[in-house]
């Protein structure tokens, strides 16, 4: 857990200095400071079961939770259920996806139109995939048509998907983007997104924030000072001023 | 129907499972046809058609008993809380967002047992069922809630008490759906809603604060009192909660505390008037704008509910770029025809008043881009571009240097003409009435692109609207326009319709006729022989209509008409006095009399301005003429009028009087 000490009180600690005028700080000097910064152990734990939580680590969020005895700000049963949602559509199992979101909460695929016709688009290119080709043709036709004709903005996304099926090499196509393994991962995030926003809760955690923020403070305050840095934000360790 | 895809049952097949008597195939049939519709608008549609609604609906109502208690947990138990489960789940779909599945839903009973669902005591059924009366309450379908009953208004307390956002959610969409008038709003006042929605305000989550903020506003909504209630004795307090939330992370939230803000501000004259504010909304709003999603797309609405009629606002809102930054989204392009719709009504609204907002606009070389609108596959946004036009054609500056009256915007325009909907055709008239007034000599290329004859057979749309707006656009059309354009509209719309349209049941359709007779004959003393054509069939309607005038502008339209009649010679001088003398039944007083006794001074204004013109000094049958007026006591009436406080009927009356003294009247 150091990384996380030392950056949480290098942020307190930049928001000092940022008054003062352009000037060099010695290590020393640099690592009194940050110890005067006083942090809680709570605020962090917390950082961290939001991450864990928000990012779907179940497992890992239950033995935080008995080791620290912090507790998360969501139910972790809500968890399991949006990662196995999350999980089937990283595999390609669109349509036991969809089953689960909807058990979850069915208002979610029928108020979040652009979601709903990602993930038939997700179906189409599986089955794609797969080569079952007359399946896909008649998928498009009874499935994705009708998305198009509700609503005209789907129909540029429609039209490049479909026109896979015109390929015969599809992994060599100009498309082939499409049946990227990235391509499910896009989906899956966006799933995601759209149940934690349904359970009232933020999509994002926030320890990446904290980290810009972090990035962004230590940019102001190069010009103003020179001060042992951090560059390299997954070791945290400082590097002294060039002189 | 296509055929379905290898691993689906059919339909038909599925309802048919519905029917089963194993629990198990039932939940499995039900959980499958709620899979099928989510999302899928087109299937809720063909579901319905094979009357699914009924179906489903029927097995809940039968199911309604089975769950007793949450104790059990055999599988008997289990089946029966995935029946309701599922069907509550189905229901709320064919609702969701889908008026012809509320409908059905309604129709097959379903509401009242839905109702009843949430006192069960399984916490999933309980989340099912309101979730779907959720989804019926956001439709204008949804049945009136009478919160004036005593029963009622506690039922509602008690589901804004539930700890169940979907609970708690549906209290909230009853009041934003039905509360309606300003008794309702007190009611609902009275028994301390507004202090529980104000604590899910500020404590709720953050759906639970959305539907706080949107039922605030109904309450809110043209009730003044209510607002100085809530904001009374804490003062500012309440107020800056829902200040705060326009600046929420989320843009959702931000935009419902704009509109609840703008509600209360429209109100009330006390409330959120100072210039920070106003300021604030303003920019809030317009940053609104980038929302890529549904905030995005309401945000142009609820500007417009900000700045419209408020000249003040539309200042401030010129000040912050609002007219450089809506212009920018609508040329971004690939617009969803709500936002795209609610984009050019905002500009609409901004530029409705002020001249320094058109002159904005325009620099932005706009034309091209409302042409586009106008030719848009959807008609809300046809209209709204016709609608801006309209407010943009108000600048006289650009309407003189004919800006306006260029094929670009003509030919679509004209086109609109004949479009489906008739708010489109009543919208694109209006845009043409400013048009055609067009003082250089270019009206020729409205009558080029077929418009003049356009609008003739407008004239005779089954709509009232449509005809009472084609008369108004032709009425501008001729004014002031040369004899060789004014001959060509009379002939495209002969003397019989003319007439026929001066007679018409409708009185804004009469008004708008006399109008354009009156813009025909005026100016050059051939023109005046129109009235006299086929017998003198248009000059005995108006005769006929000021007879029996239900509104004074049609009395003052007609009266000028025949004011621009009578300016000619002799021989038209004379058909109006005898039109003025004609008695009609029993009546022994002609309706000049009437007209000049009028409170209306237009109308009196109009009246004597005609008996000036009948009784110029210049012709030779003035002193007969004269003498006619004298003898029927309109002449005693003028004089009556001489100190009338409205100037233009002074100053009238003492030109009659002063020609009448010409001819030796004491």
């Amino acid at each position: 857990m150091s990384l996380f000490w030392i950056v949480i009180r290098r942020l307190a600690e930049i928001e000092e200095i940022m008054a003062t005028s352009k000037k060099v700080i010695t290590r020393e000097e640099w690592e009194k400071r940050l110890n005067d910064v006083k942090i809680r152990k709570e605020d962090m734990n917390k950082l961290v079961m939001n991450f864990l939580v928000t990012e779907g680590y179940v497992e890992a969020a239950e033995k935080f939770r008995m080791e620290s005895g912090t507790e998360p700000d969501i139910d972790l049963a809500t968890i399991s259920d949006r990662m196995a949602v999350k999980k089937a559509v990283q595999c390609g199992n669109v349509e036991d996806a969809i089953e689960k979101v909807n058990d979850l909460n069915p208002e979610i695929l029928d108020t979040n139109p652009q979601l709903f016709f990602h993930l038939q688009q997700q179906r189409l290119i599986e089955l794609i995939r797969n080569g079952k080709i007359e399946e896909a043709l008649e998928f498009a036709q009874e499935e994705l048509a009708p998305r198009g004709e509700e609503n005209q903005t789907f129909l540029e996304e429609l039209e490049r998907t479909v026109s896979l099926l015109a390929f015969e090499d599809v992994s060599n196509c100009p498309l082939a983007e499409l049946l990227d393994i990235s391509q499910r991962l896009k989906i899956a995030s966006e799933v995601n997104a759209a149940i934690l926003t349904s359970q009232s809760h933020e999509k994002d955690p926030k320890l990446p924030s904290l980290l810009k923020m972090l990035i962004w403070a230590q940019n102001q305050l190069d010009e103003k000072a020179a001060y042992p840095r951090i560059n390299n934000l997954s070791n945290a360790t400082l590097e002294d001023p060039t002189v | 129907m296509p055929s379905a895809t290898v691993n689906k049952p059919r339909p038909s097949e599925l309802l048919s499972r519905l029917t089963s008597a194993e629990p198990e195939v039932k939940v499995r049939a039900l959980r499958e046809v709620k899979n099928q519709i989510i999302g899928n608008r087109t299937k809720k549609l063909s579901f319905l058609k094979l009357g699914a609604v009924p179906a489903v609906a029927g097995i809940l109502a039968d199911s309604i008993d089975d769950v007793t208690d949450n104790n059990n947990c055999n599988n008997d138990s289990n089946n029966a809380i995935n029946i309701l489960v599922q069907s509550a789940a189905a229901l709320g779909s064919f609702a969701c967002g889908f008026d012809a599945g509320v409908q059905a839903v309604l129709d097959a009973g379903a509401f009242p047992n839905l109702l009843r669902l949430l006192a069960n005591p399984n916490e999933k059924v309980v989340d099912a069922v309101a979730r779907a009366l959720r989804m019926i309450y956001q439709s204008k379908l949804a049945p009136k809630y009478d919160f004036l009953q005593q029963k009622n208004m506690e039922f509602l307390i008690s589901l804004l008490n539930s700890e169940k956002e979907n609970v708690s959610g549906l209290g909230a969409s009853i009041i934003t759906r039905s509360c309606e008038t300003n008794l309702e709003q007190k009611a609902l006042f009275d028994a301390g809603i507004l202090r529980k929605l104000n604590s899910l305000l500020e404590g709720g989550s953050l759906s639970q604060r959305d539907a706080s903020l949107e039922s605030l506003a109904t309450i809110f909504r043209n009730n003044p009192e209510v607002i100085s209630k809530f904001a009374g004795p804490e003062i500012g307090r309440p107020l800056s909660s829902i200040i705060d939330l326009a600046k929420d992370r989320y843009p959702r939230t931000r935009l419902l505390a704009c509109m609840c803000l703008i509600v209360i501000r429209n109100a009330s004259p006390h409330f959120l008037q100072d210039i920070g504010i106003k300021t604030k909304l303003i920019h809030i709003l317009l940053e609104l704008l980038d929302d890529p999603g549904q905030v995005g797309d309401e945000a142009p609405f609820a500007f417009s509910s900000l700045i419209a009629q408020k000249e003040d606002l539309q200042k401030l809102a010129l000040e912050a770029n609002a007219i450089d930054k809506l212009h920018h989204h609508i040329k971004k392009g690939s617009l969803h025809p709500r936002r795209y719709e609610g984009i050019l009504l905002a500009l609409d609204d901004m530029c409705s008043k002020l001249e320094s907002c058109r002159s904005k606009f325009l620099s932005l070389q706009v034309l091209n881009l409302l042409a586009d609108a106008l030719t848009d596959y959807n008609a809300g946004v046809r209209a709204a571009a016709c609608i801006c036009l309209k407010s943009v054609t108000r600048s006289i500056k650009n309407l003189s240097a004919g800006y306006f009256m260029n094929e670009t915007i003509v030919i679509p325009l004209v086109q609109l003409f004949l479009d489906p909907s008739t708010s489109v055709q009543v919208a694109a008239l209006g845009a043409t009435s400013n048009i055609v007034v067009d003082f250089t000599t270019r009206k020729s290329i409205f009558v080029q692109c077929g418009g003049m004859k356009q609008l003739v057979q407008l004239a005779k749309s089954m709509e009232s609207s449509v005809r009472s707006n084609a008369l108004w656009a032709l009425k501008n059309f001729v004014f002031q326009a040369d004899n060789r354009l004014k001959e060509g509209v009379f002939s495209e719309l002969t003397a019989s319709l003319l007439s026929s349209l001066i007679r018409d049941p409708e009185p804004s359709v009469q008004e708008q006729a006399l109008a354009l007779v009156r813009n025909l004959v005026d100016g050059c003393i051939n023109l005046i022989e129109f009235v006299f054509a086929e017998d003198g069939l248009i000059l005995g309607a108006i005769g006929r209509q000021l007879q029996c005038a239900s509104k004074a502008e049609i009395g003052i339209q007609g009266m000028y008409a025949l004011c621009n009649v009578a300016s000619g010679n002799e021989f038209h001088k004379e058909a109006v006095m005898q039109l003025l003398f004609t008695q009609m039944g029993d009546k022994n007083q002609s309706f000049v009399i009437k007209f000049l006794q009028s409170n209306d001074s237009r109308l009196c204004t109009a009246t004597v301005w005609t008996i000036v013109n009948l009784t110029c000094p210049s012709s030779p049958g003035a002193p007969g003429r004269l003498e006619k007026l004298r003898n029927a006591g309109i002449v005693s009436q003028i004089k009556n009028m001489v100190n009338d406080p409205c100037v233009d009927v002074k100053l009238r009356v003492r030109t009659v009087l002063g020609q009448s003294m010409a001819f030796g009247d004491n």
